[in-house]
């Protein structure tokens, strides 16, 4: 059996009969347990899969009303609630945590009959962009496994990559989707603010995640937007997108469109050979009919430092549940003072989400906030200023997802501003809120590069059609594992 | 600068206990340092765009009972209470 298929392709296997769902998430998990050992990037499997797959076969057998996903395989990011299910979001300190709810996103899937094969990994808390800061240890790039997956849904971008899955759904706060999607080669979603619920996403900075798909292809990456997108009750930040098809004329071409290419994201610090990537792909989009031209966002060159002092902030407010009383592991009262009780259970935090809350209890904190967030806030405010002017002028933004290749698993971990770079091109669409894809567009000595295209608010089909538009005019090889 | 003093006051108020102050002293000064960038941000003069949501807009406020005994989910408890630690 071929697990190399596309959502799509899976969908329209399944409905002709050609394969079913039982057979193919047995396949998948029997892929998982031979290569998962190397890759590490599931922390819990679920073995209900199959019976879940062989109950949907059966609706399809009897002739019930199936859902769109006919047992599709998803593996989700560990940050997210399955009812019943552990969620750890890789940290010790919810190690135990079964969620006693779904996710609007889950409830979404769950309706459309998809399987959910297991839980994969991230940094702690979502607080990094190579998967090293999990507390279950680091996920490892399909591409090659001695270099990183790129993170924080590391787990996520490596199991879609290596055919462990056919689609995840991670969560983008920084570039968190994008950014590992680029380093292992699948296609990866960071939708306009709004458009998907966070319900049941576990928070790191309310104000600038979103949940993403991370696919094989763009039609996949439209599909999973179909059915996960839309309003909830449950999350007031959710937007109407009056049930947007998000596939229908996703092949409607790019041609007339007007193409900004953001000055501040191809300068200094990019790798020449990402660099020659991007500019093959735009003479790619030029051949396509597009008109590219240089922008200039002045306010990306402060948009990092203003990123990751708001993401701390709202960090440390929302780490501040983690008690060991409603959350966490467990060990008894007895015998402690609140403060000192609290203060215990949260040493489970890894060294990084430690460095982060102190970060974030600093940059807000009397006598700095002035300097500090106050300054941060200003800046996303003027670079959203920009970038909506930017866009009465272009139709899309272009831009290399990250400005360097992957690389080794180590080779970073103790740098943390030369961290903090790897995010400069992916920052912008969330301090801003608009939507934002990387698309695979080649391999250099062995390792992926991805070409970040960016919408305006709420032209998240258009974004889907210029990258589709793009992702055509490609082929790439497989994956070596 | 930061010191070993001002990350012992703020591992305090976020409620994590650091065994050594002065490990985090370098690492914490070099983030600092790099937010110092903001400063040449020329933004003094920007007014922050805050996006309101009326109260109508909002999730009507009621109970909601939860279809499981969410409590029995939790490690310390005594009838309906969370068990806390005593306050000093």
């Amino acid at each position: 059996m071929n697990l190399k298929i596309s959502a799509l392709e899976f969908v329209q296997q399944v409905q002709n009969g050609n394969i079913s769902a039982e057979d193919f998430v047995a396949k998948t998990l029997e892929r998982i347990q031979s290569i998962d050992d190397k890759l590490h990037a599931f922390l819990f499997v679920n073995e209900k899969a199959i019976d879940q797959a062989r109950d949907i076969d059966k609706k399809i057998k009897s002739g019930s009303k199936v859902g769109a996903c006919f047992g599709m395989p998803i593996s989700i990011k560990d940050n997210m609630c399955i009812k019943d299910s552990k969620t750890t979001c890789a940290s010790k300190m919810l190690e135990n945590f079964v969620a006693p709810y779904d996710a609007t996103v889950i409830t979404k899937l769950k309706e459309q009959d998809a399987v959910f094969v297991g839980k994969v990994n991230l940094d702690e808390f979502a607080m990094g962009l190579t998967t090293e800061f999990s507390a279950f240890g680091s996920s490892k790039n399909p591409w090659n496994t001695e270099y990183v997956p790129g993170g924080s849904s590391g787990g996520s971008a490596v199991s879609v990559s290596a055919f462990e899955c056919v689609a995840s759904l991670g969560s983008d706060t920084g570039g968190s989707v994008r950014n590992p999607a680029s380093f292992c080669s699948v296609v990866g979603y960071k939708p306009t603010y709004g458009l998907i619920s966070r319900y049941g996403l576990i928070s790191y900075s309310n104000s600038i995640e979103q949940i993403g798909p991370l696919t094989r292809t763009v039609k996949d990456t439209a599909f999973m937007l179909n059915i996960i997108s839309g309003l909830d009750p449950n999350d007031n930040t959710t937007i109407d997108n009056k049930n947007e098809d998000y596939l229908s004329g996703i092949d409607s071409g790019i041609e007339g469109k007007k193409i900004g290419i953001i000055q501040e994201m191809v300068g200094e610090g990019t790798d020449p050979t990402v660099l020659s990537a991007t500019k093959d792909a735009i003479s790619k989009l030029e051949n396509l009919g597009a008109t590219c031209e240089d922008v200039s966002l002045d306010m990306v060159k402060y948009s990092v430092a203003a990123y990751y002092t708001i993401a701390a902030t709202e960090a440390g407010s929302n780490l501040a549940r983690y008690d060991n009383l409603r959350y966490g592991y467990d060990f008894s009262v007895e015998g402690y003072e609140f403060n000192s009780y609290i203060a215990k259970a949260r040493r489970n935090f890894g060294p990084e989400v430690k460095r982060r809350m102190i970060i974030g209890g600093f940059v807000p904190s009397a006598g700095h906030a002035g300097k500090y967030f106050l300054k941060a806030i200003k800046v996303k405010s003027k670079l959203t200023r920009e970038i909506n002017e930017a866009f009465k002028k272009f139709d899309l933004l272009i831009a290399p997802t990250v400005p360097i290749l992957p690389f080794k698993i180590g080779e970073k971990i103790n740098d943390p501003v030369s961290l903090f770079l790897i995010d400069i091109n992916t920052v912008t669409a969330n301090l801003t809120g608009k939507p934002s894809i990387s698309v695979p567009f080649t391999i250099s000595n062995g390792l992926p590069i991805g070409i970040q295209l960016l919408a305006d608010s709420m032209n998240d089909k258009l974004l889907l059609q210029a990258a589709y538009a793009l992702e055509q005019t490609i082929t790439l090889q497989e994956v070596p594992i | 600068m930061v010191t070993e003093e001002q990350i012992e006051h703020v591992s305090k108020l976020m409620k994590i206990d650091i065994d050594d102050h002065k490990e985090y002293v370098d690492k914490v000064q070099t983030m600092i340092d790099y937010f110092d960038v903001l400063d040449s941000a020329d933004v003094e003069s920007e007014e922050i765009s805050m996006q309101e949501i009326t109260i109508s807009n909002l999730r009507e406020d009621k109970y909601v009972p939860f279809n499981e005994k969410l409590i029995d989910k939790l490690n310390n408890y005594k009838g309906t209470y969370v068990r806390a630690p005593k306050m000093s």
